[in-house]
């Protein structure tokens, strides 16, 4: 395994993973408000957005280790007009700014709720943004053949969303879980018949999406080894890369973690499922689909073999 | 305006003492990994019939590479500090003050040119030896070679006087980044993404 590039693996994954729950934080609350109320449906969803912070706030400081003279690291701006890696460094940063004014505006209740609406919409396409910079960085290099393909920006998109479903379904899972507990502490009556029905919902739409990306990296993850085998040469080598105990310790946790999910929607997603049971099968669900994307992400790395000398 | 320069390489007459490589290395006083000139040994073969013999067809060439100073330098794309820049004499290189020594350079050059010093947490490459230029001398691996296969100038006149072949195996197809180099091919010189042979020294490379 490649663990060379650690700084850029954490750093994609984390800033995927963040913008992913964003976004489906943010299609969760515009779906989920109309039905459930908006308070319901923020006080439910509000943990999981203070979450998101520190996760891309990691994944930043985890990106300067990639930095090798920090005192410079200002100058990284300088090239908007033709580096992806400034492009991707303004989202970036951005995307951290826009979200952390999103989050104390939803805490402080700055502002009227449309113009906070207005605020998370511009912030999710900032990020979504950033995740096409990110990819565009690998993609815009013709002299690494494993990278200048149409697989590079699907691969990222497709972790964006699978990470971040998953991510926000454990936050989901685990908020209800603490909730019920604490109100059982208190001796109060469970009357979260409403929230017990909202995160079955979440969860089973998470649950059948995630499944459904999981499906499309067994699509995508074959054809690009067969793209880049049939290319020959250095394309051929980093085809290569793509195999061995890593390889199918990848695909064999993909597959636990979609089969996991498909057990949880088809069996436990009701409203009067046990949250303890709800969330430990979504977050084990989530573990197994963030090693497997880490295997992944640090093969991408590895298949970085250049045309030329 | 200034005329922009170039290397020219001789591949018939080099024969892979690499004078060249280790001259640079001197003049530039560049550490153990950081080689900005150095020679890649390609070579292959297949097997050929001769009545009811097999007699063997191989070939094997030298190619010296240092930085092409490209006309569309990749390096210089997708820089993000602009600390890599094109001079207007068409010479790339690199102000170690802007660095911020990512790498990302190192990634996309097909010529290895920018290369990372640890020491310094810099990039660092071939400015075809401004300095020696500025006194009117050869840069160090051209006035090293002992075969007289590196030559240098501006660019016009070397491809007026050699042509305008940029490319044989195992280097990259020259469209990418435009280099301001003029092969003179070796005889059994591969044509550019054939991939017929294989590189003998790569990890030299």
């Amino acid at each position: 395994m490649n663990t060379h590039e650690l700084p850029m693996i954490i750093f994609t994954l984390l800033g995927q993973l963040s913008v992913g729950a964003f976004v489906i934080l943010g299609a969760v609350r515009l779906f989920a408000s109309r039905r459930y109320g908006k308070d319901v449906v923020a006080g439910f969803t509000d943990p999981a957005l203070y979450a998101i912070g520190p996760a891309l706030v990691l994944g930043l400081a985890a990106s300067t280790l990639h930095m090798h003279d920090v005192s410079n690291t200002l100058n990284v701006f300088r090239h908007l007009g033709s580096s992806w890696l400034s492009r991707e460094i303004v989202f970036s940063v951005t995307f951290g700014g826009l979200g952390l004014l999103l989050a104390a505006a939803q805490w402080f209740k700055w502002g009227s709720t449309r113009l906070r609406h207005a605020l998370a919409a511009f912030t999710a396409l900032v990020g979504l943004g950033l995740v096409y910079s990110m990819s565009m960085i690998y993609y815009s290099l013709p002299t690494v053949l494993a990278w200048h393909t149409w697989v590079t920006p699907v691969q990222f998109f497709t972790t964006t969303f699978l990470l971040g479903a998953l991510a926000v379904g454990s936050a989901f899972a685990v908020t209800v879980m603490w909730r019920s507990r604490g109100a059982v502490k208190a001796g109060a009556e469970l009357d979260d018949n409403r929230a017990g029905e909202l995160l079955t919902t979440c969860l089973r739409g998470i649950g059948l999406s995630a499944i459904m990306l999981l499906g499309v990296e067994f699509i995508i993850i074959p054809l690009h080894i067969s793209n880049l085998s049939a290319a020959g040469g250095v394309a051929a080598e980093s085809a290569r890369v793509f195999s061995g105990v890593w390889f199918i310790s990848r695909l064999v946790l993909v597959f636990l973690g979609a089969g996991l999910l498909a057990v949880f929607l088809f069996r436990y997603a009701s409203a009067r499922a046990n949250p303890r049971v709800l969330a430990g099968l979504v977050s084990t669900a989530f573990a197994l689909v963030l090693a497997a994307e880490l295997i992944g992400r640090s093969q991408f790395y590895a298949s970085m073999i250049r045309i030329g000398i | 305006m200034t005329e922009q320069l170039g290397f020219y390489f001789d591949q018939t007459l080099c024969n892979g003492c690499k004078a060249c490589s280790v001259a640079c290395k001197d003049k530039n006083d560049l550490k153990v990994g950081v080689t900005w000139r150095r020679v890649a040994e390609y070579s292959g073969g297949t097997w050929q019939q001769d009545g009811d013999t097999y007699v063997p067809n191989v070939f094997t060439y030298y190619t010296s590479m240092a930085c092409n100073h490209c006309e569309d330098p990749i390096c210089v794309r997708v820089c993000p500090t602009t600390a890599m820049t094109r001079g207007a004499d068409g010479i790339v290189t690199v102000d170690a003050g802007k660095c911020v020594g990512c790498r990302y350079c190192e990634w996309a050059c097909p010529y290895s040119a920018p290369q990372f010093n640890s020491e310094t947490g810099h990039m660092s490459k071939c400015d075809m030896c401004a300095d020696y230029r500025a006194e009117g001398q050869d840069p160090a691996c051209v006035a090293a070679c002992p075969a007289r296969a590196l030559d240098w100038g501006p660019i016009k006149e070397l491809r007026a006087k050699h042509g305008d072949l940029a490319a044989v195996e195992p280097l990259p197809d020259p469209s990418i980044t435009r280099p301001h180099l003029v092969i003179t091919p070796h005889r059994d010189a591969q044509p550019t993404g054939t991939g017929t042979g294989a590189l003998a020294n790569p990890k030299e490379l």
